[in-house]
């Protein structure tokens, strides 16, 4: 069944590299979305939830719950791009939306997958798609881009792939599904299995954006047009904490899982710190959005390695932070349609310029620092909560002592961006109030879960926590 | 047999450090191309024969040929020829390339076991750092690229030694290989030169903070 998805997706996607006009484009993206749309029906209401495709593939909670958001966030990404690229050739124009298609449906591959080599395989796509996307100005600077994201995540998941053949090789090369791999390596050489994860984080920390290769997805955020960075930022970097969540509960029954908890925390803390270090240095709010990720990802890190509830704080986090960092970035492209830029240091005023688009970059910053009813609120007190029943003081001290600089560096940047007055060129005609209110639904959604988590998600994430 | 092809492959990986001619780098890339066809054949013997002529025609095609000639391409097109620009004297590359050695060879005789072929491991694990020190200790943007490609064929051999047990691990590596380097190397090629004007890294530092 998703073999015949994938195939309308790629179809779809191949036809929009060809489209002669724009109308023909939307028409595309349009009927690309519908097949999302029936899929989304076949999964809840068709009865695919919780059933293994086509060899490979599951639909299972976790690929569900993460393949929902991305799908919504993709479609606002989509109607986003349509007026913030209207000024494009049809050449570029297509080739982006196609682009665009195409890193959807790779990033669906990632969250359904059921093998440890497809999770890796389609990876590898969304970084062929990713990169198409990144170089869609033709600048120098994109090129740059282009160059690192593509060196720097080959290499990565190069090393990633060693470590899934000393993965197999613990399992004696018997299956590498991901049901099967919790038994074939309980009693794994633990030197292998150490390894292999410390490889496997490694290489994919480019996709989940924390320590040690975090650097290539700002630079890829950077460069991306910002409603595509939307889905950079949240769709690709939850596969990549999706391809590690998963390697992690391959671990929990083995005896080197405490080991793999104490990696989770320490590179949880190295990338909350990196994110906090960073937020106060740049001069670019794109730059500054996707530091503010890194600085998730490793709350979200940080979660998983104390274990227990933490486990399902980070889920939620991931979740929420889905939607609550996707409406920052879509308002940060209105802000660039303005500005024609986004330097932190000349960019002002802008609450009387657009003011429905700076309540949603201070209500966006609120959720995002995880002040109530921010739904980053419930979980990070989970997680502060765990540390601290864990008797881990220290670690909770450094943790808040860290959110304390990301308060302050936030609040400073978004505050100034409201505020000072503005030093850069203004292109008013190009304010567009709509785009300002519809990144604002993303932001309400999340602000919902904060106050009321409705059952359905709550046991979603329950089934997942406990996978 | 397969032995000697692997003390040839870890000479090669040597060699490489002290390398100071592009051409040469293209050179070893392309004899690790035939060395890597060599243990394909004598260790994939037993895999069906399909998999196997896939096996063996990508890296004869791609490896030892494709690849080895695009390197060559680059170099006549951006009129390199030496690796000048280097953070690091030769000598100080190979101090680093042996102790890499050695930290492998001892990694190996702690780790390897016997679901592994311990030489592959120990290959593979010299050639990760052998990649990764060509990385860090040059400034030229063709030798990371090599480096890059040291890593590969790296990760190819260690594919190797679980593939005969399956042969889609090896598959899989295959594509990594073929989309990514010809990406890559195609890139460079068509993009960087002509945009960046600049064959060392240090002209990539438009993106930072």
């Amino acid at each position: 069944m998703i073999y015949l998805f994938f195939a309308l997706w790629a179809a779809t996607a191949a036809a929009a590299f060809f489209a002669r006009s724009r109308r023909t484009v939307h028409l595309l993206c349009t009927t690309y979305f519908a097949v999302h749309a029936l899929f989304a029906a076949m999964l809840f209401a068709g009865g695919l939830y919780g059933t293994p495709s086509g060899g490979f593939f599951s639909f299972d909670a976790a690929g569900t719950l993460f393949y929902v958001l991305m799908a919504v966030v993709a479609a606002f990404v989509s109607l986003h791009s349509e007026r913030y690229l209207k000024d494009d050739d049809i050449k570029t124009y297509r080739v982006y939306f196609a682009q665009l298609m195409l890193l959807t449906t790779a990033i669906t591959g990632v969250y359904f997958a059921d093998n440890i080599a497809v999770t890796w395989i389609l990876m590898e796509a969304t970084t062929l798609c990713a990169a198409g996307i990144i170089y869609h100005r033709r600048s120098e600077a994109s090129l740059e881009a282009t160059w690192k994201y593509l060196f720097v995540c080959s290499t990565g998941i190069a090393i990633a792939y060693l470590g899934i053949l000393l993965l197999s090789a613990a399992a004696q090369n018997e299956s590498l599904d991901y049901a099967s791999l919790p038994r074939l390596i309980a009693d794994g050489n633990p030197l292998y299995l150490k390894t292999a994860f410390l490889l496997i984080l490694t290489g994919y920390s480019c996709k989940m954006e924390i320590f040690p290769l975090y650097t290539i997805g700002v630079d890829a955020n950077f460069a991306a047009p910002a409603p595509a960075s939307a889905l950079i930022s949240t769709g690709l970097v939850n596969a990549g904490f999706l391809a590690i969540f998963r390697i992690y509960r391959l671990f929990a029954a083995t005896e080197v899982f405490d080991w793999v908890r104490h990696v989770m925390v320490i590179i949880g803390v190295l990338s909350l710190a990196v994110g906090a270090m960073f937020l106060r240095r740049t001069n670019n709010y794109k730059r500054f959005l996707s530091y503010s990720t890194v600085e998730n990802m490793g709350i979200a890190a940080i979660g998983l390695g104390i274990g227990g509830a933490g486990v399902w704080a980070a889920i939620l986090h991931v979740t929420c932070h889905t939607l609550i960092k996707s409406s920052l970035f879509l308002q940060m492209a209105v802000v660039r349609q303005i500005y024609n830029g986004y330097r932190i240091n000349r960019i002002g005023d802008y609450i009387n310029i657009n003011r429905i688009g700076a309540v949603g970059m201070i209500a966006g910053m609120v959720a995002v620092l995880a002040f109530p009813p921010s739904p980053l609120f419930v979980s990070e007190l989970m997680i502060l909560s765990q540390t601290l029943a864990d008797g881990a003081w220290w670690l909770a001290a450094g943790i808040v002592l860290l959110l304390c600089i990301v308060i302050y560096s936030i609040c400073y940047r978004v505050i100034k961006m409201c505020y000072q007055p503005n030093q850069d060129e203004l292109h008013l005609s190009k304010i567009d109030t709509r785009l300002s209110y519809s990144a604002l639904t993303l932001l309400a959604a999340a602000l919902v879960a904060g106050f009321w988590q409705p059952e359905p998600l709550r046991r979603i994430i329950d089934i997942i926590a406990n996978m | 047999m397969l032995l000697s092809l692997i003390i040839l492959y870890v000479i090669t990986l040597i060699y490489l450090s002290i390398v100071e001619r592009f051409r040469n780098y293209a050179s070893i890339i392309a004899f690790q191309g035939w060395i890597l066809l060599g243990i394909a054949l004598l260790r994939l013997h037993s895999l069906d024969w399909i998999e196997l002529s896939f096996i063996i025609l990508e890296t004869l095609i791609f490896k030892a040929l494709i690849v080895p000639a695009i390197l060559m391409r680059v170099i006549k097109k951006t009129k390199i020829n030496r690796v000048r620009k280097s953070g690091s004297s030769q000598f100080n590359a190979l101090l680093l390339s042996v102790a890499a050695l050695a930290a492998s060879a001892l990694a190996t005789y702690y780790a390897a076991d016997s679901s592994v072929h311990m030489i592959f491991f120990g290959v593979a694990l010299y050639a990760l750092l052998s990649g990764l020190i060509l990385i860090v200790l040059r400034s030229r943007i063709f030798t990371h690229m090599v480096g890059f490609l040291v890593i590969e064929n790296g990760v190819f051999l260690f594919s190797m030694a679980i593939g005969v047990e399956m042969p889609l691990l090896i598959n899989t590596a295959i594509l990594l290989d073929i989309l990514i380097s010809v990406l890559m190397l195609g890139m460079f090629m068509t993009k960087v030169d002509d945009k960046i004007h600049s064959v060392d890294s240090e002209s990539l530092t438009h993106v930072k903070d």
